[in-house]
C-alpha cells in the first residue's frame, strides 16, 4: 500500500480509530498494529508476507539462543543462520539474475555459448529494509549491545511496523522495540504534528518529486541521444531534486504517521543538499542507512583504528556494497564507487589543507559539494553506462551539438525548483523544521500547510509507486 | 506557536479553496468525469475469466470504443457486451492475451482500424505497448490498486476537480497538465504536438459515447482533426501486414476451433482519414486478406445501405446519434446473418 493513496488514506484512518478506541488494551492494540502492519504489506502481495514471517521467526529464534547461550561457537552459529536466512534472501530475490549475468558473461567470454535461464522473480517491496532491521537486531544481541525483545509480540512489530516497514529508516532495535513496552498515546501537539509532516511528506513526494521533476528526469535519462549540455544538466538536477523528495517524503510520513500513534522514528535526512563535504553528506542524506554500514560494515572492517590504508580500503568497500545495495546493477557499484572515491579524498585533502568554514565559503563548499554528488546520480539513475557516459559527457559541456530535447519551461521549472531547494536546505542547515516552526505565528504554518494540502489534492497524482521500495 | 490554532486554519483554509477550485472548473464547462484508465479497463477485462458463451466481447481501437454502444446492443441481443477496445492501440495483445489466457468461447467482435491492426508486431512500438501494458496491468495489479481504484470511481463521479486522464488530454486540469498548458518558448526545433483534447465521456462499464461539443462544434472538431493530422504524419513506420496477419490469424484460428465465435468489423471513416486509408492501408491489400485468412464473419460498413452516409465528425468516430444507429443496424444485420447464434435473443 502506498501512503500517496485512498486506500492508505482509509487504511490509516481505521487504525488510529481503533488505536485510540478504548475498545482493546495495550498487548491487543500492539496486535493490532500487527495485522495492520501484515494487511499493509499483503495487500500489495499476500504470499510474501511469508519472507516476513521467516524473517521474523528465524532472528526471533536467533536473538533468544544469543541472551541464553554462553558457548562463543554456538552463538557465533546463531548470528550466521540469521545472516545466512537474511542475506539469503537478498541474495536470492535481488541480486540472482545480476549474479547469473554477470556469471553468464564470464563464461561466455571464454567461448561456452551459455545461456541463462532467467527466473523472472518478483522483488519483494522493502526486503533491503527489512532484513537490514532485523538483522541489526541479532548483531547487536550477538555484541551484546541490545536486550532482548520481551516478547515475540513486540519483535514481530518491531520488524514489521507498517510506517516505515517497506523504506525506513531502518531502525534499531534499542530504538524501537523498547517503546512498544509501554503504552503509547500521542498527545494533541503530537498528533497535529505528525499529521502536519505526514502532509509535508506527500507534498514532497506528489506534488515536488512526481508532478514538477520526475517528467523531466524521465525524458532526460530516456532519450538516446547526445544531449546539450543545459539539458543534461536540468535532467540531472531534476533527479537529484526527485530523489529526495520522493525518498524524504517517505521517511517524512513514516516519521508522522508513527508519531500520530505516539511513537518516535529517528529523523532519515538533515537537509542534505547543503552538505559540506562528503562525510557531511552521509550524515545527512539516509542516516538510518549510514550509520548502519558505518556500524555493522565501516567498523568491523576496521574503521579507523588501523592505519591510513585500511580506513581507506573499508571506505571503499563500505561505499561500493552501500552501492550495490541500492540495486543489482554495476551502475549502481560506480554510484558507490564515485561516493567512495570522493570520501577518500575527501580525508587526504583534510590532513593537508585546513579550511576555516564560514557563512560565504561554506555555501561556495556546498554547491561544490552538490554539483559533485550530480554526477554520481547519473550513476544512480541511468539504466545504461552508455546513457551514463554520453549524459556526463554532455554535463562537461563535451557535446557542443547535442539535442535539446526539453522546453524552456522545464528548464526554468526545473532550476526554481532546485535553487529553492539549494536555499532552503542552507537556511535550514544547523536547524530542524520544529525549530522553525516553534518561531513560526500559528497563522502562517496554517497558511502553508493548506497550501500543501491544495497542491496536493489538485495535483492528482497517479500513485506513483515511491522510487526505494524497489531497493 | 499554537498548533491546534494552525490546524483549524489550515482545515478551513483547505475546504474553501478546493470547493472554490470545484466550483470554478464546473462554470468553466467542465462536468465529472471518469478515466478511461488501465484500471477501468482490467475490471472489465476480469469479467472475461468468468464470461459464458453468451457473451460478447469487444475488441478494437478507439473506432468500436465509440461506434458501438452498449446500451443498444442489450437492446437489440439482451447481452450486455464487454467493451475491451482501447484507444490507439491494437487489439492484437488483448486477443492474444483472452485465447491464450482464458476459456472463452464466446463471441468476440474485433474492430480494425487499419492504421493500427496492421500497424505493428514490435513490442516496444506505440500501439502494441499501449496495448500490452493494459494486459500486463491487468495480470499484475494488486489487491492494494484495486481498492484504490473502487474507492475513486464515487470521487470521479462526483468531482470535477479529481477528473484527470492516463492519456494526458490538453484539457486536463490536474496540476501537471495545467503546467504544461503554460506556453513556452520551444527549444527542441521539433514541431509541437497540437492540443488534444478529451472528445468523449465513458461509463464504468466503459460505454463511451463521443460528447455533444464533438458533433455540433466545428472549431472543436477541427482541434481533434489537427491532432489526427499531426500524428499520422508524423508515422514514419510503414505497416506491417504480414506479421500483423499472421499473428492475428494464429490467434484467431485457436479461438475459432475451440467453438469461439470471431466477427470482424470496420467502423466508419471520413474525410481526409477515410481518403488515407483507402490510398495506402486499401480494403482490397489488408482487409480481404484478413477475411480470407481468418475465415471469419466480417462487416465493412461501405458494404450495408444504411452506413454509407454517416459521416464522423473528426474523421475517425461516430457521434453519440449515430453510434447508436450504427450499433442498432449492425446489430441487425449480423442477427439477420445468424452471427450472433451465441447471443440470448437467439
Amino acid at each position: 500500500m502506498l501512503f500517496n493513496s485512498l486506500s492508505f488514506v482509509v487504511f490509516l484512518v481505521i487504525v488510529l480509530a481503533l488505536y485510540y478506541s478504548k475498545l482493546f488494551n495495550w498487548t491487543n492494540k500492539k496486535r493490532m498494529l500487527l495485522f495492520a502492519s501484515y494487511i499493509f504489506y499483503g495487500l500489495w502481495n499476500p504470499p510474501l508476507v511469508i519472507l516476513l514471517w521467516i524473517s521474523t521467526m528465524v532472528d526471533w529464534i536467533a536473538g533468544n539462543k544469543l541472551t541464553l547461550e554462553e558457548n562463543q561457537r554456538k552463538r557465533k552459529l546463531w548470528l550466521l543462520l540469521s545472516m545466512f536466512v537474511n542475506l539469503g534472501f537478498l541474495v536470492f530475490f535481488k541480486y540472482r539474475d545480476f549474479m547469473l549475468d554477470n556469471f553468464t558473461s564470464v563464461v561466455n567470454s571464454y567461448g561456452y555459448g551459455y545461456k541463462a535461464q532467467p527466473m523472472d522473480i518478483i522483488l519483494p517491496m522493502g526486503i533491503s529494509f527489512y532484513t537490514f532491521q532485523t538483522m541489526s537486531y541479532t548483531i547487536d544481541m550477538y555484541l551484546k549491545r541490545t536486550e532482548r525483545a520481551k516478547t515475540f509480540l513486540d519483535f514481530a512489530l518491531y520488524v514489521t511496523f507498517f510506517p516505515q516497514l517497506v523504506a525506513g529508516p531502518i531502525v534499531r532495535a534499542q530504538d524501537l522495540i523498547s517503546q512498544f513496552y509501554e503504552e503509547k498515546k500521542a498527545t494533541i501537539n503530537q498528533f497535529i504534528w505528525g499529521l502536519f509532516l505526514l502532509t509535508i511528506g506527500l507534498f514532497m513526494k506528489v506534488v515536488l518529486a512526481d508532478t514538477l521533476l520526475s517528467d523531466t528526469a524521465d525524458t532526460v535519462f530516456g532519450s538516446k541521444d547526445m544531449l546539450n549540455g543545459l539539458d543534461a544538466w536540468t535532467g540531472t538536477l531534476a533527479f537529484s531534486g526527485q530523489i529526495f523528495f520522493d525518498f524524504a517524503g517517505y521517511s517524512t510520513c513514516a516519521i508522522g504517521i508513527s508519531l500520530m500513534l505516539g511513537i518516535i522514528l529517528p529523523d532519515n535526512f538533515r537537509y542534505p543538499y547543503a552538505a559540506i563535504g562528503f562525510s557531511d553528506l552521509w550524515r545527512r542524506w539516509h542516516i538510518s542507512l549510514s550509520t548502519w554500514l558505518r556500524d555493522y560494515l565501516y567498523i568491523p572492517l576496521g574503521g579507523n583504528k588501523h592505519g591510513i590504508v585500511r580506513m581507506y580500503a573499508a571506505l571503499m568497500i563500505t561505499m561500493l556494497l552501500g552501492g550495490l545495495w541500492h540495486g543489482a546493477a554495476w551502475t549502481f557499484v560506480i554510484w558507490g564507487a564515485l561516493h567512495g572515491i570522493y570520501l577518500v579524498v575527501e580525508r587526504m585533502l583534510k590532513t593537508k589543507i585546513h579550511i576555516k568554514i564560514g557563512p560565504y565559503n561554506g555555501i561556495v563548499l556546498a554547491l561544490l559539494t552538490y554539483t559533485l554528488v550530480n554526477f554520481t546520480w547519473v550513476f544512480f539513475r541511468a539504466r545504461e553506462f552508455s546513457t551514463a557516459k554520453n549524459m556526463i559527457w554532455s554535463m562537461l559541456f563535451m557535446n557542443t551539438d547535442g539535442e535539446k530535447i526539453l522546453y524552456s519551461s522545464d528548464i526554468i521549472k526545473v532550476f526554481s525548483v532546485i535553487s529553492i531547494l539549494f536555499i532552503c536546505h542552507w537556511v535550514m542547515r544547523n536547524t530542524s523544521m520544529k525549530e522553525v516552526s516553534l518561531k513560526t505565528p500559528s497563522w502562517i504554518l496554517g497558511v502553508v500547510w493548506a497550501i500543501m494540502f491544495f497542491l496536493i489534492a489538485i495535483s492528482q497524482g497517479s500513485g506513483e509507486q515511491f522510487i526505494y521500495f524497489q531497493f | 506557536m499554537n498548533l491546534k490554532q494552525s490546524l483549524f486554519i489550515a482545515v478551513a483554509l483547505s475546504v474553501i479553496s478546493i470547493v472554490s477550485w470545484e466550483l470554478y472548473w464546473r462554470s468553466q464547462g467542465k462536468i465529472p468525469d471518469l478515466d478511461d484508465d488501465k484500471n477501468l479497463w482490467a475490471v472489465q477485462r476480469a469479467k472475461v475469466n468468468h464470461a459464458s458463451e453468451t457473451d460478447v466481447v469487444l475488441l478494437g481501437s478507439s473506432r468500436v470504443l465509440f461506434d458501438i454502444q452498449l446500451n443498444e446492443w442489450e437492446k437489440e441481443t439482451g447481452t450486455r457486451p464487454i467493451q475491451l477496445a482501447s484507444a490507439g492501440t491494437s487489439p492484437l495483445p488483448m486477443f492474444h492475451d483472452i485465447v491464450n489466457n482464458t476459456d472463452f468461447k464466446g463471441t468476440v467482435l474485433v474492430g480494425v482500424t487499419p492504421g493500427l491492426f496492421f500497424s505493428t508486431t514490435y513490442p516496444e512500438a506505440g500501439p502494441w505497448k499501449r496495448s500490452q501494458n493494459r494486459v500486463d496491468y491487468f495480470e499484475d495489479r494488486t489487491y492494494a490498486q484495486r481498492f484504490n481504484h473502487w474507492l475513486s470511481l464515487p470521487l470521479q463521479k462526483n468531482l470535477v476537480f479529481v477528473s484527470t486522464s492516463e492519456e494526458g488530454w490538453s484539457d486536463d486540469i490536474d496540476l501537471k497538465s495545467l503546467l504544461y498548458a503554460i506556453p513556452s518558448e520551444n527549444r527542441t526545433g521539433k514541431p509541437e504536438y497540437p492540443p488534444f483534447k478529451a472528445f468523449a465521456y465513458i461509463e464504468e462499464d466503459r460505454n463511451n459515447p463521443m460528447s455533444e461539443k464533438t458533433a455540433t462544434d466545428t472549431a472543436f472538431a477541427n482541434s481533434i482533426k489537427a491532432a489526427w493530422k499531426f500524428v499520422i504524419m508524423g508515422n514514419q513506420q510503414p505497416p506491417d501486414r504480414e506479421s500483423t496477419t499472421s499473428f492475428f490469424v494464429a490467434d484467431a484460428k485457436k479461438f475459432i476451433n475451440r467453438g469461439g465465435n470471431l466477427i470482424l468489423v470496420r467502423c466508419p471513416s471520413s474525410g481526409w482519414i477515410k481518403q488515407g486509408e483507402d490510398k495506402f492501408l486499401s480494403r482490397t491489400e489488408f482487409w480481404d486478406p484478413l477475411v480470407t485468412a481468418t475465415n471469419a464473419k466480417s462487416y465493412y460498413f461501405e458494404d450495408y445501405e444504411q452506413f454509407k452516409n454517416l459521416t464522423c465528425p473528426e474523421w475517425s468516430h461516430l457521434s453519440a446519434p449515430d453510434a447508436r444507429y450504427f450499433t442498432t443496424e449492425l446489430v441487425k444485420i449480423m442477427k439477420a446473418d445468424g452471427t450472433l447464434s451465441n447471443s440470448k435473443s437467439n
